[in-house]
């Protein structure tokens, strides 16, 4: 049965930038309720600031936490706080979108000049440079995979998450592919679909749906991050059928027609959101 | 002379709020205990520590500076430089 978003609650972790910030708007745009968390030092957040003021300009709930969503104690803080903000309606959706990982090779390229290193974000890694070393491997894994389950456990004891709730996490084609310097951030993506097939069978039961979504090459500031991105836009366009890339706005729409109903009979999907791009030629 | 001069820069506070970002006990964050070699620092916690001390102290940090961020003497200092002094 399709049910409105009106006065529903969602739960956006990532909610600053890329896609979160599209579903966002996308959620408000139907008239639903938007928590959100990010993690952003002064411009983002002000930026993230302004995101929920145009929020509640269209006249729904905007809170906004500053606030590491891969810490425990953000969960032990905030877990209760959203009870208190839903009260009896729970949350009717929930997304997954955080990038936040080291991109580094695994071993050093034949030749030691220039290696291509960077991070996600604009924090620069503690000790740059290199190849990847265990704590950045399990940083990555543990905020951009990990984070979906204990996220999960945690609503669900709340009473957060109940029949016909939607969770959503993002991926990439970069799940399965071999880009320079993505390993890391590939093997979080593929645990990420692991944890949604997983998720999607232990919530069937409580008549929960979880998918993945896999978006196409999208321009976001995550995306610029990745060495060499920029040479990625002009194959990918030329793959898309539609003759333009994914933007943000595609995966929020996307995320509010398959939450518009009650149904958790999509489930356990990777779904993608690319108008095609993967298996143009 | 900034507006934020008022805000004194209380080395206890400091470190209990690294030690909770850290996941670790006050003890174990010595003054210039290294945050990456010896306590576990990440480029995440790095940045939630940024995050942290922005709110706490009214203040901005660059990407640059946070170079600071490896032990409680360098953010000590960064602070106290950014706050106008002690």
């Amino acid at each position: 049965m399709l049910v409105p978003l009106k006065d529903s609650w969602s739960l956006v972790l990532g909610v600053s930038s890329g896609m979160g910030r599209a579903t966002a708007r996308a959620l408000a745009a139907e008239g639903g309720n938007v928590i959100g968390i990010h993690l952003d030092t002064a411009d983002g957040q002000e930026a993230a600031g302004e995101l929920a003021a145009e929020l509640r300009e269209r006249g729904v709930a905007a809170h906004f936490f500053n606030r590491n969503v891969a810490a425990a104690a953000t969960r032990a803080d905030l877990v209760p706080r959203i009870a208190e903000l839903t009260g009896d309606a729970g949350l009717r959706v929930v997304v997954h979108s955080v990038a936040f990982g080291s991109l580094l090779p695994f071993v050093p390229p034949p030749t030691a000049t220039d290696v291509p290193t960077a991070t996600v974000t604009a924090v620069p890694d503690a000790r740059g440079g290199g190849t990847i070393t265990a704590r950045q491997m399990a940083m990555t894994l543990d905020v951009m995979a990990h984070s979906l389950v204990y996220w999960t456990q945690d609503l669900l004891a709340a009473g957060l998450l109940r029949a016909g709730a939607k969770i959503y996490a993002l991926t990439s084609a970069g799940s399965s592919l071999v880009i320079p310097s993505y390993g890391a951030v590939s093997a979080a993506k593929s645990a990420l679909e692991s944890h949604v097939r997983q998720l999607a069978v232990e919530l069937a039961p409580r008549g929960v749906a979880v998918n993945a979504l896999r978006p196409g090459t999208t321009i976001t500031p995550a995306f610029r991050k990745i060495p060499g991105s920029a040479q990625f836009d002009d194959a990918c366009l030329a793959r898309n059928p539609h003759r333009r890339l994914t933007r943000p706005e595609d995966v929020g729409e996307a995320i509010v027609v398959l939450s518009a109903s009650d149904s958790s009979w999509v489930t356990g999907n990777v779904i993608g959101v690319d108008g095609g791009e993967l298996i143009g030629t | 002379m900034t507006r934020n001069l008022e805000i004194a820069v209380d080395r206890e506070e400091l470190r209990a709020l690294v030690a909770d970002t850290l996941e670790r006990s006050p003890a174990e964050v010595t003054d210039d205990a290294d945050f990456v070699g010896e306590l576990d620092l990440d480029s995440l916690m790095a940045l939630e520590i940024v995050v942290r001390l922005e709110k706490r102290y009214r203040i901005r940090v660059k990407d640059e500076e946070f170079a600071s961020i490896t032990s409680l003497n360098g953010i000590y200092d960064l602070l106290t430089a950014k706050l106008g002094g002690t």
